[in-house]
């Protein structure tokens, strides 16, 4: 049975096409590319709400989106224990949408950040499963707004409950800090409790061809399929 | 009409009489605004344009030159790369942030408009000393507007070159580069097909932002009393621009439009004109069916440069499915007006014609001149002591300047691998994307040497011209053409028309020798302030090709134990600008000798060994020598835990320029192989050293490989803090 995907595609997206090709050229299977004003979804196994600037971030970034028609039905498709995985302003939105607990505030440099990160899993679950204990990751970021944040109590159920899926560390030979946002607790991605929902703000989508920088975000669409 | 009306609008009288005696009767307001708009230099090229047409425009892969909204090259199959680089120094000086994005945005749709996908920026940025709060005022607004219009809009920024000198001080300059991927059968122009077909305004609404001369156009003609005079500097909407772009697309990829062009410079006149002038047919526009923003006067929306909007022809029967498409994108959208066929450019407000002019007068009739120029004196040689300075001080001096130090806190602000196609990123020899769904790459670099260029403009460009051919050569990048931004001080002082037409002349001579044609372009003059003129800063941005992403170089070392070899001619220690400058050796510009010669063929000749070796893989990695020398060359190629060890009878030759210089990295067993190629091909080679772990050794001095390691990359945010 072949694996199902689709990207959804707000205005303002624009790492929809990146996600596609991602999903095309890593499951082999049928990729759907859906708008938002779509009101449902067909039956898949995964959805992805890819990065960008959802109209525009002007409210609160992906605060627009997470009123959009369609979402109705990716609540109702993770609901049914399928997968969803929000990158970057698809983090953003699954926070908004309540989806994912916490939220993600300005890096604590003020300032974008575009450069190469390392992660390394922290829980395992089915979206890090191929992923060996301590192995390095190395994928790009490209956000502002990428520094989680949760109150006290949410993060001690986030570990308790080993949501916490990634956080940010050091590369070998890499000068960088071992924390690059300000997330508390580095981290870099987590699920809902279920832990059939990822949201991460690193794009594996930029990471996955024999010219990327780095292969490493392979992991994430073989740890689902295998 | 009033002199100081004329005088105000930036026309001469000697203008204005011209105008006058072709019309035989009195302007309205509006017709004055519209010459004004575009009769000056920015849109006529009216210093400039005597030289530039000198320029070699056309080869056998150039399917656009000069002229349309930007210039396009045929790379094989059904592919052309479409690119120009455009400045916005004035707004960015005026309001950092928003002038340097609406650059962005601004070179974005002259991509877009030619039915091209924008696949990635460039940008070419000079600020005046970071002494100076004002500066680093200017470097944070600039760079956070670049990286916020490039990145919400999703378009990778590959590379650029960021430099400190004191006469930008008061003129920072922002120049702009995109590069956009069409398909040869899709390309759009500005030239409209049909009489009667419909003039279609698309995109965001206009406001007041943007008027030139905006307080003297609303205190004199403004209806609202009540005006805020808004600032003259545009705001940019990169969630709108990226909207119109994905509409504007799907539009010409689904054969709705005839010919597209943006509302950039003198909005709406400028674009208009420039359809009826390339159609060689006319326009009647209604201006009250422009979509305002807020009430304006017919000479505010004829003069309005608000942001993110564009003006296309449509044929009739394509009205409703245009709709349809902009309604989707939720794009503004209203019929304005039609082409006509007497050649007129008329535009109608409240059922009166405010402005009935011959597409002729404004454009072929615009003013052109041959203005005075100085050639640049003779210079004296003079000899320089360099006995008193050590190689640890040069290193030291080095990674305590801004324009040596690793520039990561510039572009680490910008997204470089959205749309999953970037090859290598900012800070390398060249930026390189990929053409989506092949193996095709594109590289791209901007620059200018302004020292060398001041020192002699002539050659200097030539330099320039090589340096930019280098860092293709370095990848293993065909270079193919170019683009220019020149950007000049006032063209009244005969001294700097002579940096001017100097200038143009060694890019010509450059660009014929490596085939490689001026098809876009931009110029900047006047940037002066206080009679303080900036260098002469003429940016050349240079586009490449390789059919293969495999046999890209690394600009990188690759292993330890690897042979380091230096390529080229080594420029003397007195006849290397920027190490005469930079250890404070020479205090002002008469004191350095004149630049030796570019040898253009030894030049070529090199690069195609470069080219041949990197094919045959003897290259591991590769680097070219500009300022700095090999010392910086090799710095630049460090890489995880390696460092290198060179032999070098006088280590200061480290820090010297180079004409046709290349650092490579081989593999020891094909030493030889290698150097036979060279001595064979009569190429100037040494081996200078090799790859070690850890160390960085000089004629078997060390050096504390980790702080020189960390001062390089860590220093430039030490700096500007």
């Amino acid at each position: 049975m072949s694996f199902k995907s689709a990207v959804i595609t707000f205005p303002g997206s624009n790492c929809d096409r990146d996600a596609l090709c991602y999903l095309q050229d890593l499951t082999k299977g049928f990729v759907y590319n859906i708008w938002h004003e779509e009101a449902s979804l067909p039956q898949v196994d995964l959805v992805i709400l890819p990065g960008g600037f959802s109209f525009g971030d002007y409210l609160r970034s992906g605060a627009m989106a997470s009123k959009s028609k369609i979402i109705n039905d990716v609540i109702k498709h993770a609901n049914n224990d399928r997968y969803l995985l929000g990158i970057c302003n698809g983090f953003q939105i699954l926070t908004e949408i309540g989806l994912l607990e916490g939220a993600l505030i300005q890096n604590k440099n003020l300032k974008f950040l575009g450069k190469n990160c390392f992660i390394k899993k922290k829980f395992k679950n089915n979206f890090n499963s191929s992923i060996k204990e301590d192995q390095v990751l190395q994928i790009p970021v490209a956000h502002n707004e990428g520094n989680f944040y949760c109150d006290n109590e949410t993060l001690k159920s986030l570990n308790n409950n080993e949501q916490i899926a990634f956080e940010y560390c050091k590369g070998e030979f890499s000068n960088s800090e071992e924390n690059i946002n300000g997330s508390i607790e580095a981290i870099a991605g987590i699920t809902n409790k279920k832990k059939n929902i990822l949201g991460m703000m690193p794009h594996p989508e930029r990471a996955y061809s024999d010219f990327h920088q780095s292969q490493d975000g392979k992991l994430i669409i073989e740890s689902l399929i295998s | 009409m009033n002199e100081e009306l004329i005088l105000q609008h930036g026309l001469t009288l000697d203008e204005f009489k011209i105008i006058k005696n072709y019309l035989n009767r009195d302007l309205t307001i509006e017709e004055l605004g519209i010459f004004s708009a575009m009769w000056n230099e920015h849109c006529c090229y009216k210093t400039s344009k005597k030289w530039l047409k000198k320029l070699p425009t056309e080869n056998e892969i150039v399917i656009q030159g000069p002229g349309e909204n930007a210039g396009i090259i045929d790379i094989q199959d059904n592919d052309g790369i479409a690119f120009k680089i455009e400045s916005h120094n004035h707004p960015s000086y005026i309001e950092p942030f928003n002038g340097s994005a609406t650059g962005v945005g601004g070179i974005l749709r002259d991509i877009f408009t030619m039915g091209a996908r924008p696949i990635a920026t460039l940008d070419s940025i000079r600020f005046g000393l970071i002494e100076s709060e004002k500066t680093k005022y200017l470097l944070n607004g600039v760079v956070h507007g670049i990286g916020h219009y490039g990145n919400c809009i999703g378009i990778p920024n590959i590379g650029g070159e960021c430099e400190f000198e004191s006469t930008y001080d008061f003129n920072n300059l922002v120049n702009a580069m995109a590069v956009g991927h069409v398909q040869k059968d899709k390309i759009f122009y500005s030239k409209p097909k049909s009489i009667g077909g419909l003039i279609v305004y698309i995109g965001s609404k206009t406001g007041k932002d943007g008027i030139h001369g905006a307080s003297m156009a609303s205190d004199v003609f403004s209806e609202d009393d009540e005006d805020d005079k808004r600032p003259s500097v545009q705001v940019g909407d990169p969630f709108m621009e990226k909207l119109l772009m994905e509409g504007c697309l799907e539009l010409m990829s689904s054969g709705l439009i005839e010919s597209m062009q943006d509302m950039g410079a003198a909005g709406i006149t400028s674009s208009s004109v420039e359809m009826a002038s390339k159609g060689n047919v006319g326009v009647f526009i209604n201006l009250d069916k422009v979509p305002l923003r807020q009430p304006l006067s017919a000479y505010e929306i004829l003069l309005s440069e608000s942001q993110e909007r564009m003006l296309a022809v449509i044929d009739e029967k394509n009205n409703l499915k245009v709709k349809e498409i902009l309604q989707k994108w939720q794009i503004d959208y209203e019929i304005i007006g039609e082409i006509t066929n007497n050649k007129r450019v008329v535009f109608e407000s409240n059922n009166k014609k405010v402005v009935d002019l011959p597409v002729d007068i404004i454009v072929d009739d615009a003013p052109e001149y041959d203005r005075e120029f100085y050639m640049p004196r003779k210079r004296k040689g003079k000899d320089f002591d360099f006995s008193n300075i050590k190689l640890e001080d040069i290193i030291n001096t080095l990674l305590s300047n801004l324009n040596y130090l690793d520039k990561s806190w510039v572009f680490n602000q910008y997204d470089s691998t959205v749309m999953g196609d970037t090859v290598k990123e900012p800070g390398q020899s060249s930026g390189i994307v990929k053409i989506h769904g092949t193996q095709k790459v594109i590289g791209a670099t901007t620059d200018c040497n302004p020292l060398y260029i001041r020192i002699n403009p002539y050659e200097g460009m030539k330099y320039t011209v090589a340096e930019s051919y280098r860092n293709l050569i370095a990848c293993n990048i065909n270079p193919l053409a170019i683009t220019n931004n020149l950007n000049f001080a006032s063209p009244l002082d005969p001294n700097i028309m002579g940096e001017l037409v100097l200038s143009i002349d060694g890019l010509k001579t450059a660009a014929v020798k490596f085939n490689t044609p001026i098809v876009s372009g931009n110029v900047s003059l006047y940037n002066q302030t206080n009679e303080i003129p900036i260098k002469p800063t003429p940016v050349i941005g240079m586009v490449g090709f390789n059919q293969d992403l495999k046999k890209i170089n690394s600009n990188k070392f690759c292993n330890i134990g690897n042979k380091i070899l230096v390529l080229g001619k080594q420029l003397e220690k007195k006849f290397s600008p920027y190490l005469l400058q930079d250890q404070n050796l020479a205090s002002n510009i008469n004191e350095y000798n004149d630049l030796e010669e570019l040898d253009l063929d030894y030049e070529k000749k090199i690069a195609n060994c470069v080219l041949e070796m990197s094919d045959l893989k003897y290259i591991m990695s590769c680097n070219d020598i500009s300022r700095g020398g090999v010392f910086l060359s090799l710095l630049k190629m460090q890489y995880k835990d390696m460092g290198f060890k060179v032999n070098i009878p006088d280590p200061i030759n480290l820090f010297c320029e180079y004409s046709a210089g290349y650092v490579i990295e081989i593999r020891n067993e094909d030493l030889d192989n290698v150097t036979s190629f060279l001595s064979k091909n009569a190429v100037g080679h040494f081996e200078i050293g090799e790859i070690i772990k850890e160390n960085i050794v000089i004629n078997s001095k060390k050096f504390d490989y980790f702080d020189i390691i960390n001062n390089y990359h860590s220093n430039f945010e030490n700096i500007i803090n």
